[in-house]
């Protein structure tokens, strides 16, 4: 078992209450989709899980470890060890794209030559050769700003691989892309997810494509987990028991 | 280690080595500065607390100071407007015509509003009219070329659209082109209109009129605290101009909507009030200006004295505008060093809200100040000299950079900083790789464009007698010897078209 959800809960300062008590787990290899309506607690989940944000109550646990609860150190040691994907890609538009997929490894560098720049022949060929696997070859030392929607989520994703991640977290990952671009995206995460046995944590507003591309899916609604289901169930089943309280009204 | 990346080490390296040979010719000791560190503050405490009885007497001089700038701004722009499309490259106007105007721009933007202004007061004799001709002459200078290089980026599709149909160019220049750069040229007015309050605050010094007339009165009589009370009001002055055309400028970019009656009202405001300064102006004062005069002038500016503009040594031209050069470089640096912190601390959107209003004050009150007396202040602690030149300009290049600077910090975008966060990367390294490549252009492109400024307002600093070009040219004016000052203009204006040159390679 990766990955441990235990009836987390988050509330805002503005009282608003994000999570209720959300709890699943996510084994070895997966690829699951977290499905919801707006507003669910799905992008909130995301951001507690790579440690951007920290849960009000119950437990996360990775690789048996508790994270929430861990000190600093423990903390980002878990953290080097998620790479997360964004809707809008996150990147450091006027750095080329070598530099961002570099900037991953900024966290286990020493101090000066960080600052410096110093990234070393190793790390340099091995984003180059991440940025090869994205189909990005020929874009290595363009500045992020030039590409296109597609090809930033790809600089992106060999942004997240440049950490040798266990779990790799996609929040909306095609959301702000055109259907045939999302679609090739979404291939390219599953070869990549079944090449080097990642395990694969996306959430998505589109149920077509998560049925498509994941093996398990979650459904959350109002901060609680609804649903926890194989992807092939019937799409009404889901949408009646995910997306209910949408289809009650006219 | 890539090979660009190499390239990139050098070039930091070689530039910071020229600051430092700039550093050095220019005499800059930051030990002689500590040293002599309380002559900062006595001149200060001088003015503090200011003469209050004495402010009836500002208010007059201060009109028209406002006055004069209003009227050059509106007239400055108007003739901007009416003549950028025939600069243009893109709108085609007859190619003698277009290189004409160009070359007129481009010498006349050569010089500050200051040296304008002596010019001027040998035409038009002493008093506000002259005042108002330099104003108007430096904002059309300015303007026109900003104007006409944002004609070149507009789209000009609608334009040929309706040229096709038959229509008079110049109609169609009104109806298609204005529209489309409009909010920036009403943005450049504003910017400059400022920029001209804070000039016309000086150019008293020379005789052409406004406050500075009293300003420099009452500092060769030693009367501190008259300075002061003279400074405190051109501060508020400062503070009511940038309030006002902080909201116009909300206005222009549509971040606050007006009705129809309203927008008519407002523009029907700016005519009148522009018509009003305009026609209330002081006429000129053609009395002790001969025919001879003039001619002698003219002949002696077009034949500039090619001995001393080719002389090697260190009284000649060479020499005094690489001085100039060397103060302006060094100037800005000191000014970006003071300007950085000092936009961080002013940004809303990192600081609480009341540290962010005190310093933004304190930003106003360092630009609110006119050069002049900086540069009295610095001369005390440097002597006269290069270094006080450079200490002058960059006090007086804190303004325009911490606002640019501001601007870029407001603009930042913080995503991917985050998403290094979230990666563990710890807090200077998430600045150093998402929040400086976002910076540095911006910041580079500021500086720059400050550089090119400062070049033409080092060439004022021979006022207080602060090294450079400025009092040699200076002196040559009020001495008539008009073929030397056509020399040193000629190298002035050499000298700004080739930084010209170099800093828009710069940016690109």
């Amino acid at each position: 078992m990766l990955l441990e959800v235990q009836h987390v809960r988050k509330e805002f300062q503005n009282r608003t209450l994000a999570l209720t008590d959300a709890s699943f787990s996510v084994s070895q290899g997966d690829f699951v989709s977290v499905i919801g309506p707006s507003g669910a607690g799905k992008t909130t989940l995301f951001r507690i899980l790579n440690g951007s944000l920290r849960c009000d109550g119950g437990a996360i646990l990775v690789n048996g470890v508790h994270f929430e609860s861990a000190d600093r150190r423990t903390r980002r040691a878990i953290q080097t060890t998620i790479g997360t994907i964004y809707q809008d890609f996150a990147l450091v538009e006027n750095a080329t794209c070598r530099q961002n997929v570099l900037n991953a490894c900024l966290p286990d560098m020493a101090f000066l030559p960080a600052v410096c720049g110093f990234f070393g022949k190793e790390r340099v060929a091995e984003a180059d050769a991440l940025l090869e696997r994205v189909g990005l070859a020929d874009k290595v030392h363009e500045p992020v700003k030039n590409l296109s929607g597609g090809q930033k989520q790809r600089v992106a994703i060999a942004r997240a691989l440049m950490r040798h991640p266990a779990l790799l977290l996609a929040d909306e990952p095609v959301a702000s892309l055109d259907p045939v671009t999302g679609r090739q995206i979404l291939e390219l995460l599953r070869d990549i997810q079944q090449d080097q046995k990642l395990t694969v944590l996306m959430n998505s507003h589109n149920l077509e494509l998560s049925q498509e591309f994941s093996s398990r899916l979650i459904g959350l609604n109002q901060g609680t987990v609804v649903l926890d289901a194989p992807a092939d169930t019937p799409a009404k089943e889901i949408l009646a028991a995910v997306y209910h309280r949408q289809e009650d009204q006219p | 280690m890539t090979r660009s990346s190499g390239k990139r080490w050098l070039r930091t390296l070689a530039l910071f080595l020229l600051l430092l040979a700039a550093a050095r010719f220019t005499n800059c000791s930051l030990a002689l500065f500590w040293a002599r560190r309380s002559h900062l503050t006595d001149l200060i405490s001088a003015m503090l607390p200011p003469d209050w009885g004495y402010a009836p007497r500002i208010l007059s001089p201060l009109l028209a100071t406002v006055q004069m700038s209003v009227t050059g701004t509106a007239l400055g722009s108007f003739l901007a407007l009416l003549l950028a499309p025939l600069c243009a490259e893109n709108l085609h106007a007859p190619k003698p015509l277009r290189w004409t105007l160009r070359l007129l721009v481009q010498v006349l933007r050569s010089f500050p509003t200051l040296i304008l202004a002596l010019l001027a007061t040998f035409l038009f004799g002493l008093g506000t009219f002259s005042g108002t001709v330099a104003i108007t002459v430096y904002t059309f200078a300015i303007l026109t070329r900003l104007t006409y290089e944002d004609i070149e980026s507009a789209e000009l599709a609608p334009y040929h659209a309706l040229c096709a149909m038959g229509a008079v160019p110049a109609k169609v220049y009104w109806r298609a082109v204005v529209p489309g750069i409009a909010p920036s040229y009403f943005s450049n007015v504003l910017y400059l209109l400022e920029t001209n309050v804070r000039h016309s605050s000086i150019l008293g010094y020379v005789g052409a009129g406004g406050i500075g007339l009293l300003l420099n009165e009452k500092i060769s009589w030693l009367e501190y605290g008259k300075v002061g009370m003279i400074l405190f009001f051109l501060f508020l002055t400062v503070c009511v101009i940038e309030g006002i055309s902080g909201l116009l400028s909300q206005i222009i970019r549509e971040e606050r909507s007006l009705s129809p009656l309203g927008k008519r009202l407002l523009t029907g405001a700016a005519v009148l009030l522009a018509l009003v300064c305009t026609l209330s102006l002081q006429p000129p004062d053609f009395s002790h200006i001969s025919p001879r005069a003039v001619q002698a002038m003219i002949s002696g500016l077009f034949h500039p004295d090619w001995a001393f503009f080719f002389e090697t040594d260190t009284s000649g031209l060479g020499y005094l505008l690489l001085e100039t050069v060397c103060i302006a470089l060094v100037g800005t640096c000191a000014g970006t060093v003071i300007a950085v912190p000092l936009s961080f601390l002013s940004t809303p959107c990192l600081m609480p809200k009341l540290p962010a209003l005190l310093f933004r004050v304190v930003i106003m009150a360092i630009r609110s100040v006119p050069f002049l007396i900086y540069g009295l202040i610095f001369i005390r602690v440097a002597g006269p000299g290069p270094f006080t030149g450079v200490l002058t300009l960059g006090v007086c290049s804190v303004g325009l950079l911490s606002k640019r600077f501001t601007e870029a910090i407001e603009a930042l975008d913080f995503r991917a900083y985050h998403a290094l966060e979230a990666m563990g990367v710890p807090l200077l390294l998430r600045i150093r790789y998402a929040v400086l490549p976002q910076l540095l252009p911006a910041l580079a492109s500021a500086v720059l464009y400050r550089f090119d400024v400062n070049i033409r307002e080092a060439s004022v600093l021979g006022l207080v007698g602060a090294g450079g070009i400025g009092a040699p040219l200076i002196f040559a004016m009020n001495h008539y010897k008009w073929s030397e000052a056509g020399a040193i203009a000629l190298g002035l204006i050499l000298l700004v078209w080739r930084i010209d040159r170099l800093s828009t390679s710069l940016r690109r």
